[in-house]
């Protein structure tokens, strides 16, 4: 077997415990990224086509602020911002940084999806005496959920691999592990190979997840 | 059932409907008829509220609408409309289509509403379809789903926007033969379609609208062999 992967092999087996453990906290990073974005996403979606001026510009000033500036500042930014304000560990604030980036893209994703829904369906409903409320929550927006699944899910495996940034402030996720590995060892390349291995790993395991959820809700329609 | 007075409706500065007025009385059938552009479409979304009218008066059994202090919520309940791409909900199976409507806004239980949507289906000849979704249907099934759906409120009136266009030729008959249904059961109905057949048969009035405004009303016999108007008589020639 030629000698680099021997080496590897090498690097992997004596640092998976402290990956495995760095995984969990990259995972759990991600999980708090996409669950608050989500949310954020969805309010800001709403307030973007809920036809009230001021609620629209908010909306458009974050997604321009957020869009418009790097993660990695973003990072920085809440970092010594908040903390300055409120006790918080760099844990949070990385999860917090990566929600509030996140929401932007996703508030995009749920736009495009309500607004791309006929509107032939709102009608429908309304002419069923159903309200504005009853239609948007029971018609038009479980169809624009549907469709937001794919670019959503795009958008997770996104957040999965920016997650890599907080390692910046200290956050002891995967590449953060391998950085400081790779400084120990004098290894980096096996090091780094280790880490991207990681990374390729869990966004496979997510991606056929996720065919696997469109898949299911192709069948429940037809 | 229906009263329209001096309605206008425009679109910015294109006005589409120029001063109707039409009286629909209950349990009649009337059919309206015109070149595409007319204004017909546009003065059934009135009647239902998904247009909102810039002047005149729209009375529904008896009620005359205030569009700013009305609920239009519960007025557009009690008036139907089957529209021409059906619009079914694709996520909801047949029966969920149906039932929808008396669940969320008349708060009927589950158990009585799924008993109405099958005897509706049943009345519109799909009840073996109840499960399915809308995707697996045809264009002449989805319409029939659409008109169970919109009898599930128990309207006072249906208004049928060109239900038949957007199907092909063999499945028009099966739509039309619900609807004639329903006007044999006597329910008020106002109809824009391009069907002169059905015209013929089921109508109790025939309205010719261009260019905005009622140029001939008149029963089926009076409407096709005696036309006042002469753009009357050019629409008669040009679709017989």
């Amino acid at each position: 077997m030629p000698e680099i992967f021997v080496t590897v092999y090498d690097v992997f087996m004596r640092t998976y415990p402290g990956f495995l453990e760095a995984t969990v906290v990259t995972l759990q990073l991600t999980a708090i990224g996409v669950i608050l974005g989500t949310v954020i996403g969805l309010i800001f979606a709403l307030m973007k086509i809920s036809g009230s001026k001021i609620l629209q510009t908010i909306a458009n000033i974050y997604i321009t602020i957020i869009r418009g500036t790097p993660l990695i500042v973003q990072i920085m930014f809440l970092y010594f911002g908040i903390v300055e304000l409120y006790t918080m560990s760099n844990f949070w604030a990385g999860a917090i940084a990566l929600g509030v980036h996140n929401g932007a893209y996703i508030a995009e994703i749920f736009r495009g999806s309500i607004q791309g829904i006929d509107p032939g369906q709102r009608e429908a409903s309304l002419s069923l005496g159903m309200d504005r409320r009853q239609t948007m929550s029971r018609i038009v927006f479980p169809q624009a959920l549907r469709r937001s699944i794919p670019p959503l899910g795009n958008q997770f495996i996104i957040t999965l691999k920016d997650s890599s940034l907080v390692y910046i402030i200290g956050v002891a996720e995967i590449f953060s592990l391998g950085n400081r590995e790779a400084a120990q060892s004098y290894q980096p390349f096996e090091s780094f190979l280790v880490v991207a291995l990681y990374y390729l790993v869990l966004v496979m395991i997510f991606t056929f997840l996720l065919r696997l959820y469109e898949n299911k809700l192709d069948v429940d329609r037809a | 059932m229906i009263i329209g007075e001096n309605i206008h409706k425009s679109f910015g500065d294109l006005e589409v409907l120029k001063g109707v007025d039409l009286h629909v009385k209950p349990q009649e059938v009337v059919v309206l008829v015109g070149v595409s552009g007319s204004g017909k479409s546009t003065l059934l979304r009135c009647f239902n509220f998904l247009e909102m009218i810039n002047e005149g008066k729209i009375t529904i059994d008896g009620h005359t609408v205030n569009p700013k202090k009305d609920n239009l919520t519960k007025i557009r309940a009690e008036v139907g409309m089957v529209f021409q791409h059906f619009n079914l909900f694709p996520h909801k199976t047949v029966l969920e289509n149906v039932i929808e409507a008396p669940i969320t806004v008349k708060k009927m239980k589950k158990e009585q509403a799924k008993k109405l949507g099958m005897e509706l289906l049943k009345k519109v000849g799909l009840e073996d379809k109840a499960g399915v979704y809308p995707s697996k249907l045809s264009g002449g099934q989805k319409q029939r789903v659409a008109i169970a759906r919109s009898l599930a409120m128990q309207p006072k009136v249906m208004l049928f926007d060109e239900p038949t266009s957007a199907l092909d030729p063999e499945l028009v008959g099966e739509v039309l033969q619900v609807m004639k249904q329903l006007a044999e059961e006597g329910m008020t109905m106002v109809v824009v379609t391009h069907e002169m057949k059905f015209a013929k048969e089921v109508a109790d009035r025939i309205i010719m609208i261009d260019e905005g405004r009622i140029i001939e009303s008149a029963d089926p016999k009076t409407f096709f062999e005696n036309p006042k108007n002469e753009r009357t008589k050019q629409f008669i020639q040009l679709v017989e």
